[in-house]
């Protein structure tokens, strides 16, 4: 099962994933656990992804599937990418379609 | 002049021992064998080949084998293993990828654009071989036998139309 480390507050819900790769291998129950969890938060997420170091278009896939899981209204913010990741954000245009930081910024 | 100097003379003489790494794998078509593969060539190749090379190398590895994992290699279809195999070269990484499942469809060769990026529907695939189109050169593709052959070059350095 894919490790996902869930900070919840009152405003937000910070999601880590603490896996080094989102590939093939764990895409699809990666997208069925972060779904779950953004789901059942009803809040603006985000998504410290600083430890995954690759990740392929069946990874990128299931981020979408969890983005278009959350009404639009509803933030999902990445943060932390890493080469390997923004590269594919970058390449397939995905970095105009989620709001992207570069750093954890400082709790609100 | 000795014989083995003789032999290495020339205007193209070449050093009579290579020892950059290179990197050749039967695997199972399988996305957990495929990872496996794909972290063993990265500890391969660091630090031969630089951060950025070696992470365009491996997206489009990883692409190009999970694909044969889900196509080609369905049950019934072939052995169910592929192999890789990956060599340093003057301007890039050649890789070939060869195995025995089903015919490659035309299609994934033919240029791609991104799938239409529709906000109210956005793609949840279709980027697979756009990536691999646009992160390799001299792609080529042949059906030998009952055997698909997919090879190309993912060069050092990009000057190519999407950089990366």
């Amino acid at each position: 099962m894919p490790t996902l480390i869930i900070n919840e507050t009152e405003a937000q819900l910070v999601v880590t994933v603490d896996e080094t790769r989102i590939d093939a291998a764990i895409a699809t129950r990666f997208k069925d656990r972060l779904r779950e969890i953004v789901l059942r938060g009803r809040k603006p997420v985000r998504l410290d992804m600083s430890r995954v170091d690759f990740m392929d278009s069946s990874g990128l896939g299931a981020m979408i599937a969890v983005r278009k899981a959350l009404p639009e209204s509803l933030p999902l913010v990445l943060e932390g990418l890493t080469p390997n990741v923004e590269r594919v954000f970058r390449l397939t245009r995905m970095d105009s379609v989620f709001e992207i930081r570069p750093a954890t910024t400082p709790q609100a | 002049m000795s014989s083995i100097e003789r032999q290495n003379a020339g205007p193209k003489s070449r050093p009579a021992t290579r020892t950059q790494p290179m990197f050749h794998r039967v695997l199972q078509a399988d996305p957990q064998d495929v990872r496996q593969a794909l972290t063993d060539l990265r500890a391969r190749f660091t630090p031969a080949v630089d951060a950025d090379a070696m992470g365009r190398l491996e997206l489009v590895l990883a692409e190009v084998m999970n694909n044969v994992a889900e196509h080609a290699a369905a049950p019934g279809a072939g052995s169910g293993s592929m192999h890789l195999c990956v060599i340093m070269q003057e301007g890039g990484l050649s890789c070939a990828i060869t195995d025995d499942g089903g015919k490659l469809p035309a299609d994934c060769l033919k240029p791609r654009n991104l799938p239409a990026l529709d906000p109210l529907d956005l793609p949840e695939g279709g980027f697979g071989w756009f990536l691999i189109q646009g992160l390799t050169q001299s792609l080529c593709y042949y059906r030998e036998d009952h055997r698909n052959c997919l090879a190309f070059t993912v060069p050092y350095q990009l000057s190519g139309p999407i950089s990366g």
